[in-house]
């Protein structure tokens, strides 16, 4: 679509021209491609961006496993459903800590057995 | 002098008898619609866009009152049929002085700049999709536009709109008010009031007149589509939308550059990182400066000696119009999507697409949620509601292209 074309014929009008229906129509439809055409490139130019973005991410990510996966031999992982150290609970009963446990490695996508919780405080109610 | 001839003098002085002289009740009119509009905007039943319609009202009832000359432009700065020999710019009324930055086009781009630096574009780069969307819901201007053409063939010209009034006109259903302000300065500065009063009046009645459009063109099943969650977007493409945005149309429609600028400007202010002072202001101070000015001087442009028309009705009409047209146009497009994809759109998401941010990616949700609870369209209704900002600029650019001549 060439818009300088458009903006050729559009020459012959002012704000006070008086259109007839065709002409009128005519600016419609021209105008409502002119938005979807120029959205429609906007989103191609997304889509491109966000291809770009996938393929430099995935070849970082691949360098990111190979430099996190030599230490992962090194430790030994609990047996499942335990959690290493000594927990503090302040103010907080144990079925409560559980649940906020298992939450946090729920949403972290950690297991539980390579997470480690120092203390649990429950803050003061405002 | 007797003392009868005095008060007789104080009397014909006053702003209270001009109200009753020739066109004074058309005043009068208006200042009981500015205290029916200041009522709708403080009262807590009500609060209709209260940051917009106290400015505005109070606006009208300011430029309502007789004699004062708020808006008197002996120097000719904006009207030219008045001039008063040896008139300085300063000798301008106040509010007609600072509406310079309405018709100048400062203040919409300001807000447009805040608009920007408010704006998340995520949900649109997580679906370039809703960009489609927010294109065809801006249908309603064009529909307009032919309507506003159509009536002064229907009447015989005794109604005509010309066509910058008619574009001006058809702009209201881009639901965007700095646009339709910024269209209407240069393609109808006559019209500028009912233009933008109608804009604002529709954006906040939204809620209202969007759902049964809505519901009228969807069927059960598609308002229940559960909607796939959007892909984490990357800070370095939001750094880079807005420049490229900017270029595209600054190329394509020139005439949309400063509208479309400001916009990505305020918007990579928010996303570049190290501008977080500037894009705070952008937000804030400068929105709610430039608001204040902008309201109150639109509504001072609605005098009633040029307001009360039989064509502010007509505006009023055809406001409504283009804002059903828009909301049926990004329904049926989404209607149309949800066949393509199979069923992975929700076509209430294309309502979202009359820009009015957020409030229309709001009503898709409530909508969303009537017909199933465990449906959150909101993040995704945001795609085509931010969309539709670019879209009303790109189809304003498209207008002042046509006919600023």
């Amino acid at each position: 679509m060439n818009i300088n074309a458009i903006a050729l014929a559009a020459t012959n009008y002012n704000p006070s021209t008086v259109l007839e229906i065709p002409e009128a129509l005519k600016v419609s439809v021209t105008g409502l491609c002119v938005v979807m055409f120029e959205l429609a490139l906007i989103a191609c130019f997304i889509l491109l961006m966000a291809k770009i973005f996938k393929i430099a991410g995935k070849s970082k990510k691949a360098e990111v496993k190979e430099t996190v996966e030599a230490p992962k031999t090194a430790g030994t992982p609990l047996a499942d459903g335990n959690s290493a150290g000594k927990l503090d609970l302040v103010d907080v009963d144990e079925p409560t800590a559980a649940v906020i446990m298992a939450i946090v490695s729920d949403q972290s996508g950690i297991p539980l057995n390579r997470l480690n919780f120092k203390s649990i405080k429950k803050l003061e109610d405002k | 002098m007797s003392i009868v001839d005095v008060f007789a003098g104080l009397w014909a002085s006053s702003g209270l008898s001009q109200l009753f002289v020739a066109d004074g009740w058309k005043n009068l009119i208006m200042i009981i619609v500015a205290l029916v509009f200041l009522f709708l905007a403080i009262h807590p039943k009500f609060r209709f866009e209260p940051l917009l319609l106290v400015p505005i009202a109070f606006g009208i009832l300011l430029a309502n009152m007789p004699s004062t000359g708020l808006m008197a432009d002996p120097a000719g700065l904006m009207d030219t049929s008045n001039v008063v020999e040896g008139a300085h710019w300063y000798n301008d009324g106040v509010l007609r002085l600072i509406y310079a930055g309405v018709k100048s086009s400062i203040f919409p781009c300001l807000i447009f700049l805040g608009i920007g630096a408010m704006t998340d574009f995520g949900p649109l780069l997580a679906n370039p999709i809703s960009l489609l969307l927010g294109a065809a819901a801006q249908l309603g201007i064009y529909v307009a536009f032919m309507i506003a053409i159509s009536i002064g063939k229907i009447t015989g010209g005794a109604v005509a709109f010309t066509a910058g009034e008619a574009a001006a006109i058809g702009i209201i259903g881009g639901a965007d008010g700095p646009t339709a302000i910024l269209t209407a300065s240069k393609l109808a500065p006559q019209l500028l009031a009912p233009i933008a009063l109608a804009a604002y009046s529709y954006m906040a009645l939204i809620p209202l007149i969007q759902p049964p459009i809505m519901k009228l063109l969807t069927t059960k099943k598609e308002r229940e589509v559960e909607m796939k969650q959007l892909r984490n977007v990357s800070k370095v493409e939001k750094i880079i939308f807005p420049i490229v945005v900017f270029i595209i149309v600054a190329l394509l429609i020139p005439d949309a550059a400063s509208l479309v600028g400001f916009l990505m400007l305020g918007n990579l202010f928010k996303e570049c990182g190290v501008t977080d002072r500037l894009s705070d202001t952008a937000q804030n101070s400068l929105t709610n400066i430039v608001t204040i000015m902008l309201g109150t001087t639109v509504g001072a442009t609605a005098n009633g000696q040029d307001f009360i028309q039989v064509k502010t009705i007509l505006i009023v009409v055809l406001g409504l119009v283009a804002f059903s047209f828009s909301t049926a146009g990004g329904v049926l497009l989404g209607k149309l999507l949800y066949l393509i994809t199979g069923g992975k759109i929700n076509p209430l998401i294309g309502s979202a697409g009359v820009s009015a941010v957020p409030m229309a990616a709001r009503v898709s949700q409530v909508e969303g949620r009537k017909y199933n609870p465990k449906n959150f369209l909101l993040m995704h209704a945001m795609g085509p509601n931010v969309a539709g900002v670019i879209g009303s600029a790109v189809a304003a650019g498209f207008m002042l292209l046509m006919f600023n001549h």
